[in-house]
């Protein structure tokens, strides 16, 4: 794993070349991200989960149904934690500031990884 | 090119996520606050224009109205316990406050805020339709129904008096009543409660009678 860069904070969309892990969770309400960040190579977690929000799920669904899968790409951020030169203090970010997509494997089953 | 929308986006959506539960009581919250003024503007509306009293209609429909009375009751007071369950959350519920346990708390709680709140709106609805129910039976229905039937019977509403007399009762329309005595207009159907012979008028002096009980029917 490459070391921490401590790069100026920029909010530049960037095309990672390392693999992401996207893992599922068991109960299927949220996925993980894990990987490098592409710009900074700290390490970065992101969490999607299922929440509010789109269509109504229906009278009589069970309650502890598993979403449907998410399809596409989930777009994330660096998330490393370090700090980063000329970074907002009011910004909500905890990275470098770059993003980049990460598609999702398709059917990934809960628990289960790409 | 750099799309940062598609960031700000991404940023919405984490802080969402880590706020939905607070999203989701102060929807309730207003929910709850319309299904309590909806309640309290159909209530106001319909109860001031409805009939004051049951009485005097057929059992059946008396029946009706009480238990559509009752189910609207019953329904309007669940649903804003399920409402006030929405937006305040239940009492009692544990777990451990650690990262993904919590999490999926979280996620549980959002769903079953929404469950209770979606409850609280069908059966708040539901009970205001019971109480329209209720009423529109109450108007069209009418008073009496049963009693209109007999052509025996005096109009409803006429006051009807039971007179004790120290020789038996007597039941009949009242005419006049004043310090000489009582007068009666019977009716030409045998009372059960009539220990009189006939139909028409009756005038019984005050030294006899002993007390004059108004009733609802001879």
């Amino acid at each position: 794993m490459p070391a921490h860069d401590p790069t100026t904070f920029q909010e530049t969309e960037v095309h990672p070349t390392a693999p992401f892990t996207v893992h599922r969770s068991d109960d299927g309400r949220w996925y993980t991200v894990t990987g490098d960040c592409p710009a900074c190579h700290g390490r970065t977690v992101f969490r999607v989960a299922h929440g509010v929000l789109g269509p109504l799920k229906g009278r009589w669904r069970r309650r502890d149904a598993e979403p449907e899968p998410l399809t596409g790409a989930i777009p994330v951020y660096c998330q490393c934690g370090y700090p980063h030169p000329e970074r907002p203090p009011e910004s909500p970010d905890a990275g470098c500031g770059a993003f980049w997509d990460v598609p999702v494997p398709p059917a990934t089953p809960p628990g289960g990884a790409p | 090119m750099t799309d940062l929308a598609k960031k700000r986006a991404a940023q919405l959506g984490q802080q969402l996520q880590a706020d939905q539960l607070g999203a989701v009581r102060r929807q309730a919250e207003g929910w709850r606050n319309g299904l309590a003024g909806l309640t309290g503007l159909v209530g106001a509306v319909f109860v001031l224009k409805g009939r004051e009293s049951v009485a005097g209609m057929p059992d059946v429909w008396r029946w009706t109205t009480a238990a559509l009375l009752a189910a609207a009751f019953l329904l309007l007071l669940s649903g804003a316990l399920k409402a006030v369950r929405a937006a305040h959350g239940q009492v009692g519920e544990h777990t451990w406050l650690s990262g993904d346990r919590l999490f999926a708390a979280v996620l549980d709680e959002v769903e079953r805020t929404q469950d209770a709140l979606a409850s609280a709106r069908r059966r708040s609805v539901t009970g205001l339709c019971a109480i329209v129910a209720a009423l529109a039976v109450s108007w069209v229905v009418p008073v009496g129904a049963d009693e209109g039937k007999k052509a025996d019977e005096p109009a409803p509403g006429v006051p009807r008096v039971l007179v004790t007399t120290q020789k038996g009762t007597h039941c009949g329309r009242l005419v006049v009543g004043d310090g000489g005595g009582v007068t009666i207009e019977r009716s030409k159907g045998p009372g059960k409660k009539d220990s009189g012979r006939g139909p028409g008028r009756l005038r019984i002096p005050a030294a006899e009678v002993i007390s004059v009980t108004p009733v609802g029917r001879c």
